[in-house]
């Protein structure tokens, strides 16, 4: 940490010797490694130490953000010295400066753990072993004559950042993760190669499901899907499986941004107090997380990391507020960017909620699509299994949901208890009302 | 991880009734002169120009390769970069934000039959590319195998390296001073065109950089690879009601492709498809014809076809177009190319990024399926010729087949006709993303701005839907073809396994006799 600390440290000092009036600079340094694994045997391994310095300059009432990995000194001198240049050639901006000092403090010293020391020593030979039990996994099953191809891969970061800003911040991080993913191709007598398959990413080791258990899990959803057929045209419930629910949080995250208020660019603009939702409808972003995967004591900015309340009941309570929209629109500076992303959770799990659905599709997985954050209208390509009666029925894809995200928020209709561990979205099964539904 | 994503940058854009003089055009350059086999050809000693100041030297290529040998891999590759981005934006009325990144570093490769072993390092010295090499090397485990002593500029079957996107002034040249009038241009005249604008977002991003692979045959290449890119997007109010679109323009160009013409044809571009949407109905919902408008509906060929045909998921078994090489898989009328031969186009390049020579690739031709795009490991398997589709996001991957300018050629029908046909149905003309599952073959692609067809007639704007559909069943229901191929001027990227690398795409107006809108009223 201590050459990330003197790196960000020096080019703070050059800038600012440059002319600068502020600057911030985050250095940083990630080491990855990574293996996948493909029938039988390795596919492809890497593994890389990567290295690079981010700074922000306020110059003259003007402002840059830059970035380089080219670190040799001179170099380094040269881009610090083009890039004050660089702002000095743009036009001011009165609303440009970093944050107020305020903002720093109030900094959580709570113990994140997001650091497995046991991670140090997962190596590639456990990359190997760990990608390997996922295709035992997949092919233990009875099924596993229909199975084409698995391919499975895990991959280890270890990164350490320091940020120092001239104005009194300063913050070190440290973090680590390990991912596991994989996916089964199967033969579909109709001449389709249905592929799907399971990831977990987590901070310790211990966390981890059985790579083994992942891979039976992936052959089932891709044995699922055998035969998958369009869906009637129609409203039904839409019953959203945890793991994929984090791309409606998406479409949500992208309207609760000031820039996108300052630019009226938000359905969501001038909804603050307003009912946006039904009383399910609960999100918090809580960067304070014991080993979350979007955990962290402070922002990019430096601002200190707090609970923010989104939603609360249906009502919209907040929005991620950077300094600099939150100077040009009068508001408090919140944080610029998600961390971890909650839906507070209801009662039963996957199970229950399609048990109590009596005509609907169970959303397994998302593809392509969008939602215009302007209007709220959104159009989305869904997979999945047709429920009737409270029972999984015939598998369906080439399906189409669309509507508008206010009429969606407001039909959601049951929460389950069981927030997806996996990703910095904690979203937990969701379930929706009368959801338009495309299809043959 | 089976997805394979499509994003515009920008999101929307347009090619509709975009001009030939002003678009990219396709003009393509054709497969370059292939020698013939009794010539000699006397090898070319390679020559290391851009990247000297950077201290690389052949010496230094070769004692990295002797590392990433020194284990018995069958073949090895060095790939350095160096990529300056420049980013300025006008946002509320100025141009007061700028960004700038840089990248340097090399990746070294080691391939041992169809296994990849990889490293890079972002330090060009001996050791941290020993370190990387040796990393690399891992991936086989043998006695070592001998480096290459010389190295020589070896284009392969062609008489000598094209020139695809040799710019008069690199963007290294020009000053910020020049690029502002540009933004405020476009900010100053989106805002007077219509009082219904009340926002404009404009941003100006280029590249300058260069790449160098050289590997274990004695194969030694650089490329100077430039690019840009212009957008705008205008914010509109009417009636306590917003909408948000805008235009893009991409190519390898250099700061001279930015006439007042083109600026002026951009503005009203994003003007236009941002107040259309007000007068947008609901989308219909079901399976119905559509047109695709000649442009970006290439959007269509790069989920419905292009990924499947990307030669790694075929040596994986796992395309849906796996068993289908020479099977008919359209109307005969139907050809379809992957190109990287168009002139300054985003998909451009000269060479891949394993050193081949980028060429123009038939995927479909009168209807039957025939090559898939192919790096040097498929090219192996499949015992042929790489086509140049070996691409990267930067010496921090490995390559992989990439498309590169993926298009259909002009058929026999009308615009006017194909229209005419359609009793009920949606014209698509404007798209944001797109994706694809390449096993089931499922994909779709977004529609930021169309028509309903009514009576053989566009009539009412529709906005804001996505279209659902499955690849081989999709290629079969395209049952009538214009002779007006446009290649959309936007800017494209294309992701794929964490990768992404620009493309471009083109289309004539096309049907499809049936396929899933996703819209919000039964059809």
């Amino acid at each position: 940490m201590k050459d990330l600390r003197d790196a960000a440290h020096r080019v703070v000092e050059l800038a600012l010797r440059q002319g600068a009036k502020q600057a911030r600079a985050t250095t940083y340094k990630n080491r990855e490694i990574g293996l996948e694994w493909r029938d039988g045997r390795t596919e492809k391994t890497s593994e890389a130490t990567s290295f690079g310095v981010s700074f922000q300059l306020y110059v003259d009432g003007r402002y840059a953000s830059v970035r380089t990995s080219d670190l040799r000194p001179a170099a380094l001198a040269s881009f610090v010295t083009e890039s004050v240049e660089l702002a000095r050639a743009i036009a001011a901006d009165p609303f440009r400066e970093l944050p107020d000092q305020a903002l720093y403090e109030g900094r959580s010293s709570a113990d994140l753990e997001l650091v497995d020391p046991a991670l140090a020593s997962f190596d590639s030979h456990a990359c190997r072993r760990t990608a390997k039990e996922f295709e035992d996994g997949a092919r233990s099953g009875t099924s596993a004559s229909a199975i084409l191809s698995v391919t499975s891969g895990v991959s280890v970061n270890h990164s350490q950042s320091f940020c120092f800003a001239s104005n009194g911040f300063q913050g070190d991080r440290s973090d680590a993760w390990i991912t596991l993913w994989g996916e089964v191709s199967v033969k579909d007598p109709n001449g389709r190669r249905p592929e799907d398959g399971l990831y977990a990413a987590v901070r310790h080791l211990r966390d981890l499901p059985s790579s083994a258990a992942l891979g039976e899990a992936s052959t089932a959803l891709a044995i699922g899907a055998i035969g998958a057929k369009k869906a009637e045209t129609k409203v039904m419930t839409m019953v959203v499986e945890n793991r994929v629910a984090r791309r409606l949080a998406a479409a949500l995250v992208s309207a609760l941004t000031a820039r996108r208020l300052q630019q009226q660019q938000s359905f969501l603009d001038g909804k603050l107090g307003a009912r946006i939702g039904s009383k399910h409808f609960t999100v918090i972003d809580d960067p304070l997380v014991s080993r979350g995967l979007g955990s962290r004591h402070f922002d990019d900015e430096g601002i200190a990391a707090k609970k923010l309340v989104l939603v609360e009941n249906g009502v919209l309570k907040g929005f991620y507020v950077d300094d600099y929209y939150g100077r040009k629109l009068h508001m408090a500076p919140t944080t610029g960017s998600p961390s971890n992303l909650l839906l507070r959770g209801g009662t039963g799990d996957l199970e229950s909620l399609v048990r109590n659905t009596k005509d609907g599709v169970l959303v397994t997985g998302f593809l392509g699509g969008n939602a215009n954050s302007t209007t709220g209208d959104y159009s989305l390509g869904v997979e999945g299994l047709r429920i009737r009666n409270g029972v999984r029925g015939e598998a369906i894809a080439e399906t189409n949901i669309s509507g508008n995200l206010l009429t969606l928020f407001q039909n959601l209709s049951a929460v389950g208890a069981d927030p997806f561990p996996y990703s910095p979205t904690r979203f937990p099964t969701l379930v929706f009302d009368a959801v338009q539904f495309a299809g043959a | 991880m089976d997805r394979r994503e499509l994003l515009k940058l920008a999101t929307a854009l347009g090619a509709g009734s975009v001009s030939g003089a002003f678009g990219l055009g396709c003009k393509s350059t054709g497969p370059a002169a292939i020698r013939s086999s009794s010539h000699v050809v006397k090898p070319t000693p390679a020559a290391i120009t851009y990247f000297e100041r950077f201290g690389v030297t052949e010496g230094l290529i070769r004692q990295t390769l002797r590392v990433a040998l020194g284990k018995g891999g069958d073949y090895a590759d060095v790939f350095f970069q160096h990529n300056v981005k420049s980013y300025l934006a006008l946002e509320d009325g100025e141009v007061n934000r700028a960004s700038a990144n840089v990248d340097l570093g090399c990746g070294v490769r080691v391939v041992k039959g169809d296994q990849t072993g990889y490293g890079y390092t972002e330090q060009l010295t001996l050791d941290a590319l020993r370190r990387a090499a040796a990393t690399a090397a891992s991936i086989a485990d043998g006695p070592s195998r001998a480096a290459p002593t010389a190295f020589r500029a070896d284009p392969g079957p062609y008489e000598a390296f094209p020139t695809r996107y040799s710019l008069k002034r690199s963007w290294a040249e020009v000053s910020v001073r020049e690029k502002l009038p540009l933004l405020m241009r476009l900010g100053e005249h989106a805002l007077k065109k219509d009082p219904r604008i009340k926002k404009v977002n404009a941003w100006l991003a280029d590249e300058a950089g260069a790449v160098l692979v050289a590997d274990s045959r004695g194969r030694l290449v650089e490329d100077i690879q430039p690019m840009t890119v212009l957008r705008l997007e205008c914010t509109a109010e009417v009636k306590g009601r917003r909408e948000t679109n805008n235009h893009t323009l991409a190519g390898r160009e250099g700061i001279d492709f930015y006439t007042a013409e083109r600026l002026d044809r951009v503005v009203a571009k994003a003007v236009e498809r941002t107040l259309i949407l007000f007068e947008a109905v609901p989308p219909p919902a079901g399976e119905m014809p559509i047109v695709m408008a000649a442009g970006g509906s290439g959007i269509l060929l790069h989920e419905a076809i292009g990924h499947g045909m990307e030669a790694d998921f075929n040596r994986k078994n796992v395309s849906i177009y796996s068993d289908k090489i020479g099977k008919p898989v359209a109307h005969p009328f139907v050809n379809i190319v992957d190109d990287g031969t168009i002139e300054r186009s985003r998909g451009a390049i000269n060479v891949d990024d394993e050193g081949n020579v980028a060429e123009r690739t038939v995927l479909v031709e009168g209807g039957k399926l025939a090559t898939y795009l192919h790096d040097s490991i498929s090219a192996k398997h499949y015992k042929v010729r790489s086509t140049g589709s070996g691409r990267r996001e930067s010496f921090r991957f490995p390559p992989m087949p990439r498309m590169r300018a993926t298009y259909m050629l002009g058929g026999p029908h009308s615009k006017d006709e194909i229209i005419a046909s359609i009793k009920t149905g949606v014209y698509c003309e404007n798209f944001s993303n797109g994706q694809v599952k390449i096993g089931a073959g499922d994909f779709t692609f977004y529609v930021k701005n169309g028509y309903l067809i009514e009576d053989g007639k566009l009539t009412r704007p529709i906005k804001d839907v996505n279209i659902i559909g499955n690849g081989p069943k999709v290629l079969e229901n395209i049952d009538m073809v214009g002779g007006d191929l446009e290649i959309d001027e936007g800017g494209w990227t294309c992701g794929k396994d964490g990768q992404r690398v620009p493309v471009s795409q083109g289309m004539p107006t096309v049907r499809v006799s049936s396929i899933t809108v996703g819209g919000q009223k039964a059809g």
